[in-house]
């Protein structure tokens, strides 16, 4: 047997090995995630929703989606900002990458979080005026973290080189953090909100019932679950573009 | 005084003066340039007429209420100041004087140094722009120090974040209307805060409602500020 060809098969086994192993771990998550969700959604639809206010009645069951899509876009916007504090640290692409994932992540769910709390509010607070966009304080807070986010990838396209790139776009998130935590500070002092909680309005606990609270939560832990999911996926994705390009495209 | 501790404080003391001196450089070149050529002072004069006489010319005969005059100043007072501080950053990149900032001062005094200047250029500004909005729109104020204020501290958090914004957009391609789309996201706390109080002096709603907003924006501007520091060599490094 001739020694080179027997070295590469040892490593090539080696490394399929351990690859396997840990894919096959990161696949049972995933089946899990998948069967979590699956049950979520259907409690979503088939348990019973009942809340004592009159005009929510059956859309309260948009809490199991537009809430844990807030959650999961603030959840991606921080980790985001963790890969970007890891990215000046260590100098490393692999971790721009990840800030590139989680910032798309963080804009996904960010939008649909936004369309599912749009079409709620309009037939709920804004029932019998015609009005779409209410400017409340958490939708704003959505929408300035959705033009961060838009203000972002602009500026990773006007940028050339990729260490130069990977550099001042962490710098942009980590300075956008600070502004976040200053409206998370003002918009409440100056703007009322219609949400649940804040400004005098009853608090979660108190309107929603004991079966809701038993859907909701496991919808925040499967809504991330997915997030992950999404990120894991296109972080393999860019891996192998990097690979096969030779250079990674955004 | 022990005479052991002498060498100590004297060494503190200059290293401190030699960081001042730096940045104060920094702060005189970019005076001087800017009074030789007067680009970003015509300019930044020219835009703010031009956007008021626009604003009064659409406007008409109408009465606007003072929410919306608070409104319309800070917008223009808003777009004025990114159009103007752009530059501070991209003409040292034009101009190919970049390296050599780099080789004689530290990070920290080119920054200062350009903020310090960014502030006393968008106050001058602010004040002009303000005093002619007042005057166009016929609206008479009566608590002049408290406006003034209220727009020097909306000054400091305009230069803070705008300043850093402008180095990173230095190291870009075609960096024209770039520093707009970054900076109004971050802007928001800021315009928010300083429309709400702009709109209560105008209203005059008395200092106790203002002096909560004031406090805001001048954490704003400190936070801001102190990020920049902490993240300005990550831009201005090769």
């Amino acid at each position: 047997m001739c020694g080179g060809s027997d070295l590469a098969y040892n490593l090539g086994y080696g490394l399929s090995f351990s690859q396997s192993n840990m894919t096959l771990v990161v696949k049972r998550i995933k089946i899990g995630i998948a069967v979590w969700m699956t049950a979520v959604i259907l409690a979503a639809f088939v348990l019973s929703a009942a809340t004592k206010l009159p005009i929510l009645e059956q859309t309260a069951r948009n809490l199991y989606f537009h809430v844990p899509m807030w959650f999961t876009m603030m959840m991606a916007y921080f980790v985001s900002a963790y890969f970007a504090v890891q990215v000046l640290r260590t100098e490393d692409l692999v971790w721009d990458m990840k800030v590139v994932e989680a910032t798309r992540i963080a804009m996904l769910f960010g939008v649909l979080g936004m369309l599912t709390g749009i079409v709620w509010s309009r037939f709920t607070w804004f029932l019998g005026t015609g009005k779409w966009w209410g400017s409340d304080p958490k939708q704003m807070m959505a929408a300035v973290q959705l033009l961060i986010s838009g203000a972002y990838f602009v500026l990773r396209s006007a940028l050339d080189n990729p260490r130069l790139r990977a550099r001042i776009s962490a710098v942009y998130t980590l300075f956008s953090v600070v502004s976040m935590i200053f409206l998370l500070y003002v918009l409440p002092r100056l703007t009322e909100s219609l949400h649940p909680g804040t400004g005098g309005n009853p608090a979660f606990d108190k309107i929603t019932d004991p079966t809701m609270r038993l859907v909701f939560y496991p919808a925040i832990l499967g809504f991330f679950g997915i997030a992950w999911w999404l990120f894991d996926q296109r972080v393999r994705l860019a891996r192998v573009e990097e690979d096969t390009e030779g250079f990674y495209i955004q | 005084m022990p005479k052991k501790n002498m060498p100590h404080t004297t060494q503190t003391h200059s290293k401190l003066r030699y960081w001042f001196n730096g940045a104060y450089a920094v702060f005189e070149k970019d005076v001087r340039l800017e009074l030789r050529s007067r680009y970003a002072l015509n300019m930044l004069l020219m835009f703010i007429a031009s956007t008021l006489f626009l604003v009064v010319v659409s406007l008409g005969n109408e009465v606007i209420g003072t929410r919306v005059q608070a409104a319309l100043v800070w917008v223009i007072l808003l777009f004025g100041s990114v159009i103007g501080l752009g530059r501070g950053f991209v003409s040292e990149v034009d101009q190919g004087t970049v390296l050599l900032l780099q080789l004689h001062t530290r990070g920290s005094m080119v920054y200062a140094g350009k903020l310090a200047f960014n502030i006393v250029l968008l106050f001058l500004l602010n004040v002009l722009a303000l005093g002619a909005f007042l005057l166009l729109m016929n609206i008479s104020v009566e608590n002049l120090w408290q406006l003034a204020l209220v727009l020097f501290l909306g000054t400091l958090g305009l230069s803070g974040t705008t300043t850093l914004l402008a180095a990173m957009i230095a190291r870009t391609r075609n960096s024209g209307p770039l520093l707009a789309v970054l900076a109004f996201p971050l802007l928001i706390p800021l315009l928010m805060s300083v429309v709400a109080a702009t709109n209560t002096i105008l209203l005059n709603g008395g200092w106790e409602r203002i002096q909560e907003t004031c406090v805001t924006l001048v954490a704003f501007a400190g936070s801001v500020i102190s990020a920049s520091v902490l993240l300005f060599d990550y831009v201005w490094r090769e």
